[in-house]
């Protein structure tokens, strides 16, 4: 749920106009709207080349995993998975929130994870190996923003 | 309840998919009349009971609606069409802010003509103040945020119509 959203929510509910503060608030999220759109940009362009990357490191520091295990369907799942928490990460720089993070990617992730036998903490590793190779594509300030988005999903995933 | 970014974000994730240059076009335009909708929000509800004031002026106040068997004759009934007058123009500001008609939809329109025809509202006297409300907030907020808001003003009468 963006800032827009959950102040009109509140107002709402209190049927009420939103607040001088809450509008500059809102006024603020606007202003770098156009800042974000630019790194969830840089994370879909180069998805392929992040993932294959992170792929790689995660490989080298977990090689007892599922997915390096020579099974194909493994190994595609894998990827896939990657791309889908990769894709949920640009949701939430964009919106400015963690709620497609955890809407999407963490709730019930433990549960399924461990019913399909692929070790937690292995993908946790592999969060932060996307977290590492996208990082190395954003300047500075980027980095801060996105920063908090890759952390809490290592976090949620962390067993 | 959703807005312009979490509208888009909600379909492109049903499909998989990151945005598409349609949606980061519209998400970049949203991002750059932000300013110009948290301003006309704040001009509105600092107004807002004097746009809802002009708007009956203007559209019912003056016609048999008021008078002894109208739909606005007696107080109460008066008092009934400003407040809903009230809650139109309060939920189109927000429909305005967030770029997004769910919340018309989800707040007001669902069975608001069913309830109107079993209280015999007029509809058409509803959609008339309605538009009036539309040309004053535009008077009030000037052209380019007025279009915008009339985007809402219209969805409503659609939605009553």
């Amino acid at each position: 749920m963006s800032i827009v959203t959950r102040a009109i929510a509140t107002a709402d509910r209190e049927a009420r106009y939103l607040s001088h503060g809450e509008l500059n608030a809102i006024g603020d999220f606007f202003e770098t709207g156009e800042h974000r759109l630019q790194i969830a940009l840089v994370l879909s362009k180069n998805e392929s080349n992040i993932i294959q990357k992170a792929s790689q490191r995660f490989w080298e520091r977990c090689p007892v995993t599922p997915s390096n295990s020579g099974n194909p369907v493994f190994r595609a799942s894998c990827l896939r998975d990657q791309t889908w928490y990769l894709r949920l990460v640009a949701y939430a720089v964009l919106v400015d929130d963690v709620e497609p993070i955890e809407k999407i990617g963490v709730k019930g992730a433990k549960e399924m994870y461990d019913s399909l036998g692929v070790p937690l903490k292995n993908v946790a590793e592999c969060m932060r190996c996307i977290k590492e190779v996208a990082l190395d594509l954003l300047c500075f300030d980027d980095k801060v923003t996105a920063t908090p988005y890759f952390d809490y999903l290592i976090q949620g995933l962390t067993p | 309840m959703q807005d312009a970014i979490t509208a888009l974000i909600n379909s492109s994730d049903v499909q998989g998919r990151y945005l598409d240059d349609n949606g980061l076009d519209r998400l970049q335009s949203y991002f750059r009349s932000g300013e110009l909708r948290a301003r006309t929000a704040l001009n509105i509800s600092a107004n807002a009971n004097t746009l809802v004031t002009q708007a009956v002026a203007k559209s019912l106040m003056y016609t048999d609606i008021t008078a002894p068997g109208g739909n606005m004759y007696t107080c109460r009934r008066y008092a009934a069409c400003i407040r809903d007058l009230d809650y139109f123009l309060r939920y189109a500001t927000y429909a305005m802010l967030a770029g997004d008609v769910s919340i018309l939809d989800e707040r007001i329109l669902n069975g608001l003509r069913e309830t109107y025809n079993s209280l015999g509202v007029p509809i058409s006297a509803t959609i008339r103040a309605v538009q009036a409300m539309k040309e004053v907030t535009t008077d009030l907020v000037g052209a380019d945020a007025g279009k915008e808001m009339g985007v809402y003003f219209d969805y409503i009468c659609a939605g009553l119509s």
